[in-house]
């Protein structure tokens, strides 16, 4: 008799599954509570859709020639009372006039279609990369302000202590408030910057103590080893401390970036057209509230999910040296 | 080589206040070996710290190779890198394989060339037995390796001066003949060393003078011979009496 006994799984593997059945049921009935129409279809045309452009006469004349490929089809005009062929091309299924027909000037002939890309899209596009910016500046100010608050110098220290107490003790929204109605009147900053400014703010100050827990995790004889072989301060830092610090923080580090993503939902209030403004414009065109939000959702999680398992592979990585 | 005159190391903590180094005056000369025991506690590993400044001593002075290390217009760190330290705890670099371990202060601090650093490393890996281990990163190698490792990146400086503090007290015993190798070989070459350690037998065969230190003072500084024989100093009789 083995002490140790395989349990077996496949119960609760089934418990699983019946209680996710039992929330989607749940979730259908109450659907159905409210007499909610699901219009699931109109939800891809906010990705990407397709405009039509009218094309019109350019000259007064007679359709000479019609000749079709594939969807589309080329208009030949033969101007009145005289001059050369002009040629148009336009979508088949769009075509408004026959072989022979007389046409003046400005008539619609039929219209091109282009690929747009739609305010999803964009709203997605913006949310990423005013993410990725803030995230940027965040890196570099909780750098800055984590090696200040253990610095030897009191007023360095001072200074890096009251910024993060202030912005860790004061709500985002807030934050972006003061930062777009207060300081962007003041300098005269974009929404874009001042945006981007208060999360740059808020995510230094959560990534200053990161870093700073990270750097005073690592043991004084690394330090000691370092000076030792008579290495400056700053040298010690830059190829010691640091990339051990680094290594070690990224797990939380991440969670920090994953949480900067989610929140940059909240400079829409500043009416920064991010994937959450979008939605709530989307959503007074098309009325379907539900699955736009739900979309909304999916793909903030899509994100977070891409950038998790980015930072994960980059954990692997440098766990070479345990 | 190492001059000490009047050092005095005050800890403070916690409402007392401990005499760490007391009133240490002593000198090393070139390719001297200096051996420091002592009971735990009785200040010798911080009396080594203060030779290269790892610890910042209160009151007295320090001079190495002719430079005051505490003086003004001193640059400390380009003493330091006269002054080569192994640890206890070997203290190797963890994110860097061996060889990076023993090229990276030459290539940061000596602004050696890769190639040049890289050889240079190589020779001193070969010296101390580890050269297969270059690749490795330092997590992979046993205490005796690692500690071997350490004595490589120390003299990958070009030092005039190796302190040892207490290089195989946290050695598996059967690894610590393998490092005492190393400095015995070093000792013969007419390296300058100080040397903290327990081990009597390294003290006996390879010092030229031995300190023991008790509550921060020096009681006795003789050659070997005549310390393990005779010592003059109860507190040294009663030390050799537990450790022989």
């Amino acid at each position: 008799m083995a002490l140790k006994r395989q349990a077996v799984q496949w119960p609760w593997h089934g418990l699983l599954v019946v209680i996710l059945l039992g929330l989607a049921i749940g979730l259908w009935v109450a659907t159905k509570q409210v007499n909610y129409q699901w219009r699931w279809e109109r939800v891809p045309q906010y990705f990407a859709y397709q405009e039509e452009e009218p094309q019109t006469a350019p000259v007064a004349g007679i359709v000479t020639r019609i000749s079709p490929a594939g969807d589309t089809s080329e208009v030949t005009i033969q101007p009145q009372p005289d001059g050369a062929p002009v040629t148009l091309t336009v979508e088949t299924a769009t075509l408004k006039v026959a072989v022979g027909a007389p046409v003046s000037a400005e008539d619609e002939i039929g219209a091109t279609r282009h690929w747009r890309i739609g305010p999803l899209t964009l709203g997605l596009w913006v949310t990423i990369w005013i993410s990725f910016v803030s995230g940027f500046f965040g890196l570099i100010i909780g750098l800055i302000t984590g090696l200040c608050r253990i610095a030897k110098n009191p007023t360095l220290r001072g200074l890096a202590v009251l910024y993060i107490e202030l912005i860790r003790g004061t709500p985002l929204l807030v934050q972006i408030f003061i930062f777009y109605f207060f300081i962007g009147t003041v300098l005269h900053l974009d929404r874009i910057v001042a945006g981007i400014g208060a999360l740059s703010l808020f995510v230094g100050a959560y990534t200053a103590e990161i870093i700073r827990a990270g750097i005073q995790s690592i043991p004084k004889g690394q330090t000691e080893a370092a000076r030792s072989l008579g290495m400056s301060a700053a040298e010690t830092m830059i190829h010691i401390v640091l990339p051990q610090a680094f290594k070690r923080v990224l797990p939380p580090l991440a969670g920090q970036f994953i949480s900067l993503i989610k929140d940059s939902s909240l400079v829409s209030v500043i009416a920064i057209t991010d994937l959450t403004k979008s939605g709530r414009e989307i959503i007074t065109s098309s009325f379907a509230t539900f699955e736009i939000w739900f979309t909304v959702a999916l793909l903030y999680l899509a994100v977070t999910s891409v950038l998790s398992q980015l930072l994960f592979w980059l954990e692997r990585r440098f766990a070479r040296s345990d | 080589m190492i001059e000490v005159n009047r050092l005095i190391k005050v800890f403070e903590g916690r409402g007392q206040i401990v005499r760490a180094v007391d009133d240490v005056s002593t000198q090393v000369a070139k390719g001297e070996v200096v051996v420091i025991i002592g009971p735990s506690g009785s200040g010798k590993s911080t009396f080594l710290r203060c030779l290269n400044g790892l610890e910042e001593f209160d009151d007295g002075q320090v001079i190495i190779d002719g430079i005051d290390i505490a003086g003004s217009k001193t640059n400390l760190n380009a003493v330091r890198r006269e002054v080569g330290m192994v640890f206890q705890h070997f203290n190797l670099f963890p994110h860097k394989t061996v060889l990076e371990n023993v090229t990276l202060a030459q290539r940061v601090v000596r602004k050696r060339k890769a190639a040049e650093a890289n050889e240079k490393a190589m020779a001193l890996l070969t010296k101390v037995g580890i050269a297969e281990k270059a690749q490795e990163y330092p997590s992979r190698l046993s205490g005796g390796q690692q500690q071997r490792v350490a004595i490589a990146r120390a003299l990958a400086m070009d030092p005039k001066v190796m302190l040892f503090d207490e290089p195989t007290s946290a050695l598996d015993p059967e690894m610590v003949g393998e490092v005492l190798d190393v400095m015995k070989q070093l000792a013969r070459e007419g390296m300058t060393m100080a040397v903290v350690t327990h081990e009597m037998g390294f003290a006996r065969e390879v010092a030229h003078r031995v300190l023991f230190m008790d509550a921060g003072k020096v009681l006795e500084d003789a050659p070997p011979a005549r310390f393990f024989t005779a010592p003059t100093e109860p507190r040294a009789q009663a030390f050799l009496k537990q450790v022989l």
